[in-house]
C-alpha cells in the first residue's frame, strides 16, 4: 500500500488554526471532506484559466502576535458605525448602534445563525475550515440605517493568514449601505479570505462598497454570495486600488420578481499585480433588471482578469441584463483577459454584453500636451476620465473622497480641483 | 519671433516639406495658403511637435530658442498655440480643469505663481464672452457633443485664455458658418497685440475678409513659392490654384 502524497492545499493548510468561529456541522463536515478531495484549482480548470495560484500555494503563513496599530488612517468615512478587524480580532467596535441593527462578533455567533452560508470554491471552503474572527449582521424590517456601517480589515504582519467570515442580512423593507474596507499593516507574503454571505428580503435595500487596498505584497481572496428576494435593490462597487493578488468572487441569485442588481468593478493597477473579477448573476425570477459595469486601467507587467456570466433560468422572462468590462492598458507589458458570458434559456428578454480593451487615445493626450500640460499628466487625466463613470457610481461623497485620496497617493493622480 | 528655414519634413518616408522658410515678426499676421496636399497642415503639426512627423533637415529659432528641440508641452509654454482643424473631443475631460492645469503650467514656467480659483473664473467669464461660448459649455468635457462651430469658437476661447505669443490657426475657418467665422474673427482680432503674432493656415480667402493679413504667403509643393502682401488672397480667390501648376516656382 503506498502512503498517500500529501496534496499542496494539504500543504497549505497545515499551519493554520482550525475555524474559532462556531459554523454549522453539516458545513464543517462537508467541507473538510471536499478538501480532503481536492486541491488547489489549476489552469486546466475553467474559472482559474487566466490565474495560477502557485504564488498563492507557495505561501508559508504564520499568526503573528498582534502589535498595538492605530487604525484611523484607515477610516474611509467618519460618520458611521464602525467595526475593525485586526487579523483575528475585533479592535474598535462602534459603542451605539441604531435600534433595528444588531451585530454579532466571534464568539457571540452561534452556528445555528448562519442562514446564509456556503462553500463553493476553494477559498471559500478554506473560509469555512479556518474561519477566525467575523459579524453577523442583522438589520431589522423596515429599518432605514441613518448612517453607513463600515467594516474595516487589516491583514496585520508578514506571513500573516486571515479568514475572516461574515454574514449580513436585510429584513424586508430594510435600508442599509456598507463601507467595506481591506487593507494591510506591514503585510508581506500575507494572506487573507472574506466571506460575506448575504440575503435581502422582500422591498429591501442594500449598497455595499468593498475597497480593496492591500499592500503590493498581500493575497487576498474576497467571496460575496448573495441572495435577492422580491423587489429588493441590490448593489455591489468593487474597487481595487492595490494588492499582490486580489481575486473577487461574487455570486448573486436573483430568486424574487422585480429586482435591480448593480455590479460595478473599478481595478486600478500597476507593476506585478494580479486582479481578477468573477461574477456570475443567476436570474431565476422573471422582471428583473441586471446592470453590470467593470472598468480597468493595466500599467506595467500587471494582469487584469474579469469574467463575468449572466443567466437567465427557463422561466425568468423580461429580463433586462446588461453587462460590459473596458479596459485600457497603460504599457505593452500590461495583460488583460475578459471573458463576458451569457446563458439565456428563456426566449422573452433583453441581455447585452460586450468588453473592449484599448490604449489611451494619442490624439487625446496630444491635444492636452498642446495646450502646455506635461505627458504625464495629459495621460493621467485621460486616465481618470476613463474611470470616471465606475468612480462616481460610488453615491457617497466622503467615500469618493477616499477613494481618490488612494489614487493621488498610488498613481499621482490630480484631484479634480474646482467643478464649475 | 519665429523663423524657419530650409525646413524638410517627411511623413512615412514620403517627403512634404521641401525647404520651406518663413519668417514672421512680432505684431504680425501671416496667412499660408495653398492647394489641399501643398503641406499647410503638415507644417502647423511641425510647428506643434507633432511625433509621427519626421523633420529630416532645417531649423525654426522661436525667440531665441531651437524649437525642434522642444517637447510639445514646453513649445506650448513657450507661448506657441495651435487651433486644431479637427478638435478632438476627450469625454470626461473638463474644458476649465485641463485649462486651469494648463495655465498653471505655463504660469509655472514663467516662474509666476498659480492662478486662483477667483481669478480663473473671471477669466472664464470674460474670454467665454469673447467668444460668445456659453459658459456652461466651457466647462463641459473637452469639446463633447459640441457643434463644429463650437468647437472652433472653444479653440480661440482656449487661445484666448492662454493668451500665447505666436497662434497658428489650422484651417480654422473650414466648416463654418458666416456667423461663426465672424465669431472667430473677432476673437482672433481682439487678442491681437503689438507683442503677438498670428499664423493663418487656410485654403480659402474668405476669412481674409475679417481678419487681414499683412502677409500672404503662397504654399505649394512643400516650399512657398509666393509672397505678397493682403491683394495675394484676392488674387488667389479670383485664380484659383491652377497657375502653380503650370508654372510652379513663378
Amino acid at each position: 500500500m503506498n502512503t498517500p502524497v500529501k496534496t499542496i492545499l494539504q500543504a497549505f493548510r497545515e499551519n493554520l488554526p482550525p475555524a474559532a468561529l462556531s459554523l454549522p456541522i453539516d458545513l464543517k463536515v462537508t467541507t473538510e471532506i471536499e478538501l480532503s478531495l481536492m486541491d488547489f484549482p489549476s489552469s486546466k480548470h475553467e474559472s482559474w484559466k487566466y490565474t495560477r495560484l502557485r504564488r498563492v500555494s507557495n505561501l508559508k503563513l504564520v499568526n503573528n502576535i498582534l502589535q498595538p496599530l492605530d487604525w484611523s488612517i484607515y477610516t474611509m468615512v467618519k460618520d458611521a458605525y464602525t467595526l475593525v478587524f485586526q487579523n483575528a480580532t475585533c479592535i474598535y467596535q462602534s459603542p451605539v448602534l441604531p435600534d433595528g441593527v444588531s451585530i454579532k462578533i466571534g464568539g457571540e455567533i452561534n452556528s445555528a445563525d448562519w442562514v446564509v452560508s456556503t462553500n463553493e470554491g476553494h477559498a471559500a471552503k478554506l473560509n469555512v475550515a479556518h474561519a477566525q474572527n467575523g459579524c453577523l449582521i442583522n438589520i431589522e424590517k423596515g429599518i432605514q440605517v441613518d448612517k453607513p456601517l463600515q467594516l474595516i480589515f487589516i491583514s496585520d504582519g508578514s506571513q500573516q493568514a486571515n479568514f475572516w467570515r461574515n454574514q449580513l442580512q436585510i429584513e424586508r423593507g430594510a435600508n442599509a449601505k456598507i463601507h467595506v474596507g481591506y487593507f494591510s499593516n506591514q503585510a508581506s507574503d500575507a494572506y487573507s479570505n472574506a466571506y460575506w454571505g448575504i440575503s435581502l428580503k422582500e422591498n429591501s435595500h442594500l449598497e455595499m462598497t468593498k475597497i480593496q487596498n492591500d499592500t503590493d505584497l498581500n493575497f487576498h481572496f474576497s467571496t460575496e454570495h448573495v441572495g435577492q428576494l422580491k423587489d429588493s435593490n441590490f448593489t455591489l462597487n468593487t474597487l481595487t486600488l492595490n494588492g499582490a493578488f486580489v481575486r473577487n468572487d461574487v455570486l448573486i441569485n436573483v430568486e424574487g420578481e422585480n429586482c435591480e442588481s448593480h455590479l460595478v468593478g473599478a481595478y486600478i493597477m500597476k507593476d506585478a499585480q494580479h486582479v481578477d473579477n468573477h461574477t456570475t448573476v443567476n436570474h431565476i425570477a422573471p422582471n428583473c433588471n441586471s446592470f453590470e459595469l467593470y472598468k480597468g486601467v493595466i500599467d506595467g507587467n500587471a494582469t487584469a482578469v474579469f469574467n463575468g456570466k449572466v443567466f437567465v433560468r427557463p422561466n425568468a422572462q423580461k429580463i433586462n441584463a446588461f453587462q460590459s468590462n473596458a479596459n485600457v492598458l497603460l504599457s505593452d507589458t500590461a495583460t488583460v483577459n475578459s471573458k463576458p458570458e451569457l446563458e439565456i434559456y428563456a426566449d422573452d428578454v433583453k441581455c447585452s454584453h460586450g468588453s473592449t480593451t484599448g490604449q489611451l487615445d494619442p490624439e487625446a493626450i496630444f491635444y492636452l500636451r498642446s495646450r502646455g500640460i506635461s505627458e504625464e499628466e495629459a495621460r493621467q487625466m485621460v486616465v481618470a476620465a476613463f474611470m470616471q463613470d465606475v468612480l462616481t457610481k460610488v453615491a457617497s461623497v466622503e467615500l469618493r473622497h477616499f477613494i481618490y485620496q488612494q489614487l493621488v497617493s498610488r498613481f499621482n493622480w490630480q484631484l479634480p480641483e474646482i467643478a464649475v | 519671433m519665429i523663423t524657419i528655414k530650409d525646413l524638410h519634413v517627411n511623413i512615412d518616408g514620403k517627403p512634404i516639406l521641401k525647404g520651406l522658410s518663413i519668417q514672421v515678426k512680432e505684431g504680425e499676421v501671416h496667412a499660408i495658403m495653398g492647394p489641399n496636399g501643398s503641406g499647410k497642415s503638415t507644417l502647423a503639426s511641425v510647428l506643434a511637435g507633432r511625433e509621427e512627423y519626421e523633420v529630416i533637415s532645417g531649423e525654426i529659432d522661436f525667440n531665441g530658442t531651437d524649437l525642434l528641440s522642444l517637447s510639445i508641452e514646453e513649445r506650448a509654454r513657450e507661448g506657441l498655440f495651435l487651433a486644431f482643424q479637427y478638435p478632438i473631443e476627450i469625454p470626461g475631460v473638463s474644458n476649465v480643469n485641463f485649462l486651469r492645469a494648463a495655465i498653471n503650467e505655463i504660469r509655472e514656467h514663467k516662474g509666476e505663481k498659480p492662478i486662483s480659483a477667483k481669478e480663473f473664473m473671471a477669466l472664464v467669464r470674460e474670454k467665454s464672452a469673447l467668444v460668445e461660448l456659453d459658459s456652461k459649455l466651457a466647462s463641459r468635457s473637452v469639446n463633447e457633443g459640441f457643434s463644429g462651430g463650437e468647437k472652433k469658437r472653444n479653440e480661440i476661447f482656449q487661445m484666448a485664455m492662454l493668451n500665447p505669443v505666436l497662434s497658428i490657426l489650422d484651417e480654422t475657418d473650414s466648416g463654418l458658418d458666416i456667423d461663426a467665422l465672424r465669431i472667430v474673427a473677432k476673437g482672433v482680432n481682439e487678442l491681437k497685440t503689438a507683442k503677438n503674432a498670428t499664423i493663418i493656415i487656410t485654403h480659402y480667402q474668405r476669412l481674409l475678409d475679417y481678419i487681414v493679413p499683412d502677409f500672404v504667403h503662397v504654399l505649394f509643393d512643400g516650399r512657398i513659392v509666393k509672397t505678397a502682401g493682403k491683394e495675394l488672397a484676392l488674387e488667389l480667390e479670383e485664380k484659383g490654384y491652377d497657375w502653380l501648376k503650370e508654372n510652379p516656382i513663378n
